[in-house]
């Protein structure tokens, strides 16, 4: 019980903590309905992106793993948003032409997803 | 009615404590501290008893045939050894580390049925160690470690080392082909094969994995593993060799049978 506030606490402070790479988390949202991210993935909180070809987002900043094959840091998400086939050469992911800009946006957005 | 007060103080008290020793982190989860004389009591016949109750209606086969006993000791040096050593055989150090430490199968046989000691091998036991063959084992070869385990008590040292040398050789696996698909026992596989360890899995309790994506809703998602398209054939494909599937994935190889394979993926076709 005295545990609690602290708990609450250490939440608060993890929300206020910098986004993943420097990027606008709200621009990244935006942006992974822009890019249609939603069609292949479950993402909390981006309208429309119920997707079920690829794996649901909600706690992908835990997840220790990028499609099975990259340890799950913010530079690898980047790197596999921007070229999927050239970290898993048989990914049914695409490459979106995704710039080094927007996807650091869209790590900082999913590494809110805890 | 002040009795009862009293005693729904004490009894409200007792529970508040437990829950406060549990919460704080007091009690002492290491193996090096030993149980209290009352909690060792309590778990040692609750796993006595519930033992008993669930061994009833097992029907032991001939256990007296020595090719048997001979298929037996050489699964019991293979999976049982290390822990539970065996006449003049010490187990493994890192076996004596363990809490409870793993008894001595020697005696065993004296004050346990086939069925009862079947019956364990076969489904392990909780928070002992003791882990379940059944999807390690045919239930064929758990009656040869019975068999071999019933004559462990007869055995001298010298007998022990007679029956175990010949080995593989002896050994034939005898691997039964005629089963059907069972949701059921997919769920438990999925449970012994340790795939909890990385996945969420609805129906199965384990910790907040985060290994690989949760598979809950994995019956309507497109894809397996970002590669294979999601079709029973296929999931049984990579759930059996997901790196010939994709060479660089962090899924393993974990040795799974067809068998058990098809029977998981029926119940994850039930994840809708």
């Amino acid at each position: 019980m005295m545990l609690l506030p602290l708990l609450l606490l250490s939440a608060c402070q993890a929300d206020k903590a910098t986004p993943a790479l420097g990027g606008d988390p709200e621009n990244g949202r935006l942006l992974l309905r822009q890019f249609g991210c939603g069609t292949c993935h479950e993402i909390p909180k981006v309208a429309t992106a119920r997707g079920k070809v690829g794996p649901p987002l909600g706690g992908i900043a835990h997840r220790v793993y990028i499609a099975g094959v990259l340890p799950n840091t913010p530079e690898n998400m980047a790197s596999f948003i921007r070229h999927p086939e050239k970290h898993a050469p048989r990914t049914a992911m695409p490459d979106l032409g995704v710039t080094e800009t927007h996807a650091r946006d869209m790590v900082a957005y999913l590494y809110t997803l805890k | 009615m002040r009795c009862r007060f009293i005693i729904a103080g004490v009894g409200l008290a007792a529970v508040l404590g437990a829950g406060i020793t549990v919460y704080a982190g007091w009690y002492d989860i290491s193996a090096t501290d030993q149980h209290l004389a009352p909690t060792y009591w309590l778990l040692d016949t609750g796993m006595r008893r519930s033992i008993k109750y669930r061994a009833r209606g097992i029907a032991a086969p001939d256990l007296a045939d020595p090719a048997r006993i001979r298929d037996g000791a050489f699964l019991y040096r293979q999976h049982c050894l290390q822990c539970h050593g065996a006449p003049g055989v010490a187990p493994a150090p890192f076996a004596l580390g363990m809490t409870p430490v793993p008894v001595p199968l020697v005696h065993t046989a004296r004050s346990w049925t086939p069925a009862e000691m079947f019956w364990v091998v076969k489904e392990g036991i909780k928070m002992t160690g003791m882990p379940a063959w059944e999807f390690r084992m045919s239930e064929e070869d758990i009656w040869s470690v019975v068999a071999l385990v019933q004559r462990l008590p007869y055995f001298s040292p010298d007998d022990y080392r007679r029956t175990a040398v010949p080995g593989l050789d002896a050994y034939e696996a005898r691997a039964s082909s005629d089963w059907e698909v069972s949701i059921r026992r997919g769920r438990i596989a999925l449970q012994q094969y340790a795939c909890v360890a990385c996945h969420r899995i609805p129906g199965i309790t384990g910790h907040e994995a985060r290994v690989g994506p949760p598979l809950a809703g994995i019956a309507s998602r497109t894809m397996l593993g970002g590669v294979l398209s999601n079709s029973p054939d296929n999931m049984v494909r990579w759930i059996r060799e997901p790196q010939q599937a994709s060479p660089l994935t962090a899924m393993p190889d974990l040795g799974v049978t067809e068998r058990d394979a098809r029977d998981m993926a029926a119940y994850l076709s039930t994840l809708r």
